[in-house]
C-alpha cells in the first residue's frame, strides 16, 4: 500500500525526450530499472499471483489450502460485517476526499502570492503529512478526541456533548477524516505547483474586464489546474480505500466503537491474521483491487468533461 | 556487446554477494545447542524473562536461548505466520484459548514424549492436567489465576451495602450496584455483558459448560438471550459504567482509574489496579448463591509449548521445566505470570501486597472451586473476540438482544463448524 508518484503527470512528462535517444540507452534504462524489476517481480509479483490462488481456497496458514472455487467471493454478500467494512469505507472515501482536496486547494491559494514568510507557511502545512501516517499521531488523535479532552471540553462549552468523539459510533468516521483532512501537504503542493504554471497574463487580462476575485477563480485557475485536480482526485481516492493504520490503532480490530471504524482494510487484516482466514481474506484483497479499479475507471470518465489540457485548446 | 559484457560483470558481483550472505547461516552442528523462545509481555516482563533465561543459561552452559517477544495480539499473528513458514520458535508461551488449535494443526510437539527431562509433579492440584488435548500433553501451565471479584470496601460500606460474602447471589449482586450507583455517584461495575467469562462462570454454577466435551456451545439461545437481557437492563439502570466510557479508557481498566466500585475479572489483575487505583481494593467471593460451590476454576494464564518441528526436544523440555519448577525463577517472576504454577515456585514466590492477597484470596476459595474445563475448541480465541464485539453494538444499542444472539450464534457456527 504505497503512495504512488506523487508529481504531477505534466512535469513527469516534460522530463522525458529532452534530448535525442542515443544507442545503449534501452540498456541502460533497463538497468536503471533493475531494482525496480527485481522490487516488483520477486517482492510483489509473486505474493500477488499466490493470493490471487489463494482467494479461490478454503486456506488457515497451517495446512494445506483447499480449492472451494468461487465461495469466498460469494459468501462476502451475505457476511453483514464485508457490507459494514464497505459502508464504512465508502463513507470515508466521500467525507474525506472532498474535504481535503478542498481544504489543500484553499491553503494552495493562500499560499500562491508573492508576500513574506511564504516559504514557512509552506513547511508548517506540509509538516503533519511528514509524521502522518504513524502510529503515534494517531494515538495522539484518539486521546484528542476522547471524552473530558481538549475537543470534548471546547464544544461542551458550547453546548455539544457527544460523550467523546472516539467513544461515539456517529463521529469516530469524522474524527478520522478531520486526521486525513489535517495531512493535506501532498495535495496541497501539487496544488502549488498547478498554480504556478497559470500564465499571469490571463488574471491581468480578467482584471481588466472587471471579474471579481471568485470569478476569476471560477473561469481562470479552477479549469487551467483541471489535470492537477483530476490527479490529486485519482490518488486520494486510491488512498482513501486503503486507510488502515490510523482506523486500526483508533478502532482495533473489531473497529470500535459498535464497529463503526471496522474499514475494509482492517477487517481483512483481522480475518487474515485474526481469525487465520487467508482465503477469505486473499479474495477480500481482489475484491477491493477490483472495487478501487472500478472507481478509477469511472473518474476517468467523468475526467472528459471536465479535465481541460493545456494542449486540447491549441 | 560493450552492455552485456558489463552486465556480466554485475551478475559476478551479485553472486560473489549472495554466496557471502548465505556463508553468514548456521555453523554447523558443532557448539552448544540454540533454542529460540518467543513469548508475549512487555518490556517489565522482558527484564524478568533475561533473569530467567540467564539462571537457566548459567546452569545449562551448553544450551543457549535466544529470546524474543511481542504483545499478546501481535505475538498471535505473528506466531500463525511462522508457524505456516516452518519457521516456529523451539518453545512458545501458549494460551489456554490457542491450544487446542495449534494442537489440532499439528503444530505442538507432545511433551509425553520427555517425562525424564519434564517434572511436572509438583503442579497445583487443579492445574495437573491443563495442558493436555485428548489424552496427549501439549502444554505446562507456568502461571494460574481465577475469575474473581475485585471491589473498593469504602464505596461499598459510604453505600451502606453489606460486603460480598460467600453464597451472595446474582440478585444480591444487581441490587448492589443499583445502590451502590445511587447513593455513591459511583457507578456500581464495569462492562457485565463485555465479559466472556462471566457467562461461562453462570453457566458452570448452573452444572453446565462454555463448551462441551466435544467442542460445541455448552448454551442456547435462550440463555445468551436471558444474559444479554441482564446487560442491557444494567446499562439502562445507569449500574455500570456507560459503553462509551468503557471504550475510550482502553487499554487502562475501570478499577485502575477509580471510575466504578467493583467488577469481575481474573484475580492476579488486582495487583495491576491496586498500583494505580487510589481506593484500597479487595478481593471476594464471586456471586452465585452456593456457598459450596463457587463455580470458579484454577485457569492456566499462560502455558509453555514445544514447537513440533524443534530440532532439540530434550534441551526444550529442560528449559520448560526449568521455567515451571525452579524456585529461584518463581521468585524472579512473582506473580507476573500469573501465580506460580507450582508448590516449590509458590513457596519461593515471597509474594507482597496485593499479590499475596491474592494468594490467600485462591487458598481461601479453592475449596469451592470446580474442575479445570478441557482445552477450549479451535477458534475459541476469534469467538471470544466475537462475543465482546456483539455484547458492544448490543450496549450501543445498533442491535437489540435477538440480533445479537442471532449474530453470535451465526459466527459460532461459521467458526466451531456446525
Amino acid at each position: 500500500m504505497t503512495r504512488a508518484d506523487t508529481r504531477p503527470p505534466d512535469v513527469v512528462a516534460r522530463r522525458a525526450s529532452t534530448r535525442g535517444r542515443l544507442p545503449g540507452d534501452g540498456v541502460a534504462g533497463y538497468l536503471f530499472l533493475s531494482p525496480w524489476i527485481l522490487g516488483i517481480v520477486v517482492l510483489t509479483l509473486g505474493p500477488m499471483l499466490t493470493s490471487l490462488y489463494l482467494s479461490f481456497t478454503d486456506y488457515d496458514l497451517f495446512g494445506s489450502p483447499r480449492w472451494i472455487g468461487l465461495d469466498n467471493y460469494e459468501r462476502m454478500f451475505s457476511d453483514t460485517r464485508w457490507v459494514n467494512s464497505l459502508k464504512v469505507t465508502a463513507l470515508y472515501v466521500v467525507l474525506a476526499v472532498p474535504v481535503k482536496l478542498a481544504a489543500a486547494l484553499a491553503v494552495a491559494v493562500l499560499l500562491d502570492n508573492r508576500r513574506g514568510g511564504q516559504g514557512f507557511y509552506r513547511a508548517a502545512f506540509y509538516g503533519p503529512s511528514l509524521i502522518g501516517g504513524s502510529v503515534s499521531i494517531a494515538i495522539v488523535w484518539k486521546v484528542v478526541f476522547s471524552d473530558d479532552s481538549v475537543v470534548d471540553r471546547l464544544l461542551r462549552s458550547v453546548g455539544v456533548d457527544t460523550g467523546g468523539w472516539a467513544g461515539n459510533p456517529d463521529f469516530s468516521v469524522p474524527m478520522l477524516v478531520l486526521l486525513a483532512v489535517w495531512q493535506l501537504g501532498a495535495p496541497m503542493v501539487i496544488f502549488l505547483a498547478g498554480l504556478k504554471q497559470v500564465p499571469r497574463d490571463l488574471y491581468e487580462a480578467a482584471e481588466v474586464d472587471g471579474a471579481s476575485r471568485w470569478r476569476r477563480f471560477r473561469s481562470i485557475t479552477l479549469p487551467m489546474i483541471s489535470p492537477v485536480v483530476f490527479f490529486n482526485l485519482v490518488l486520494e481516492v486510491i488512498n482513501a480505500f486503503q486507510v488502515f493504520t490510523s482506523a486500526y490503532v483508533v478502532g482495533g480490530p473489531n473497529g470500535q466503537p459498535a464497529g463503526s471504524t471496522l474499514f475494509y482494510t482492517v477487517y481483512l487484516f483481522d480475518r487474515g491474521f485474526g481469525d487465520y482466514r487467508m482465503g477469505y481474506a486473499s479474495a477480500m484483497a481482489w475484491m477491493l483491487l477490483l472495487g478501487v479499479g472500478l472507481v478509477t475507471v469511472f473518474l476517468f470518465r467523468t475526467a472528459r468533461g471536465w479535465v481541460h489540457y493545456s494542449g486540447d485548446a491549441r | 556487446m560493450g552492455a552485456t559484457r558489463h552486465f556480466g560483470r554485475v551478475a559476478a558481483v551479485a553472486l560473489v554477494l549472495a554466496a557471502a550472505l548465505a556463508g553468514c547461516g548456521d555453523d554447523g552442528a558443532s557448539g552448544p545447542v540454540t533454542l529460540r523462545y518467543s513469548w508475549w509481555g512487555n518490556a517489565e516482563r522482558a527484564e524478568l524473562m533475561q533473569k530467567a533465561i540467564d539462571l537457566f543459561q548459567s546452569k545449562n552452559p551448553d544450551i543457549k536461548v535466544t529470546p524474543s517477544f511481542q504483545e499478546f495480539e501481535a505475538y498471535w499473528q505473528k506466531m500463525a505466520t511462522e508457524t505456516a513458514g516452518g519457521n516456529a520458535p523451539d518453545v512458545l508461551q501458549m494460551d489456554f484459548a490457542y491450544l487446542r488449535e495449534y494442537a489440532d494443526r499439528g503444530a505442538l510437539y507432545d511433551l509425553s514424549e520427555q517425562e525424564s527431562n519434564l517434572e511436572l509433579g509438583d503442579l497445583l492440584e487443579g492445574l495437573e492436567g491443563a495442558g493436555e488435548v485428548d489424552g496427549s500433553r501439549y502444554g505446562v501451565p507456568v502461571g494460574a489465576n481465577t475469575w474473581g471479584y475485585v471491589y473498593n470496601p469504602a464505596l461499598f460500606a459510604q453505600a451502606g451495602v453489606a460486603a460480598p460474602r460467600v453464597g451472595w447471589s446474582w440478585d444480591d449482586y444487581r441490587a448492589a450496584l443499583r445502590q451502590i450507583t445511587e447513593r455513591t455517584g459511583v457507578h456500581g461495575g464495569g462492562n457485565y455483558i463485555g465479559s466472556y467469562y462471566n457467562l461461562e462462570l453462570q453457566l458452570r454454577q448452573e452444572g453446565g459448560l462454555l463448551y462441551t466435551e466435544d467442542g460445541r456451545l455448552g448454551f442456547d439461545r435462550d440463555r445468551l438471550a436471558k444474559f444479554f437481557q441482564e446487560g442491557v437492563d444494567l446499562a439502562e439502570a445507569g449500574s455500570v459504567l456507560p459503553v462509551e466510557k468503557g471504550v475510550q479508557i482502553k487499554p487502562s481498566f475501570a478499577l485502575e482509574l477509580d471510575l466504578i466500585a467493583g467488577d469481575l475479572g481474573w484475580d492476579n489483575f488486582t495487583a495491576r489496579y491496586a498500583a494505580k487505583a487510589k481506593a484500597r481494593l479487595e478481593l471476594g467471593p464471586v456471586p452465585g448463591g452456593d456457598e459450596r460451590a463457587s463455580g470458579q476454576y484454577l485457569k492456566p494464564a499462560m502455558m509453555l509449548s514445544l514447537s513440533r518441528r524443534t530440532e532439540h526436544p530434550e534441551a526444550a523440555a529442560e528449559l520448560v521445566s526449568f521455567m515451571v519448577n525452579d524456585p529461584e525463577v518463581g521468585k524472579v517472576f512473582g506473580a507476573n505470570r500469573g501465580l506460580p504454577p507450582t508448590n516449590a515456585q509458590r513457596a519461593a514466590a515471597q509474594l507482597e501486597g496485593p499479590l499475596a492477597a491474592v494468594a490467600a484470596y485462591e487458598d481461601a476459595e479453592k475449596a469451592r472451586f470446580g474442575p479445570t474445563p478441557p482445552a477450549p475448541p479451535k477458534g475459541a480465541g476469534s469467538l471470544e473476540q466475537a462475543f465482546i464485539r456483539i455484547a458492544e453494538e448490543l450496549l450501543y444499542e445498533r442491535i437489540g438482544v435477538d440480533e445479537a444472539v442471532d449474530q453470535f450464534f451465526t459466527e459460532a457456527d461459521e467458526t466451531l463448524g456446525s
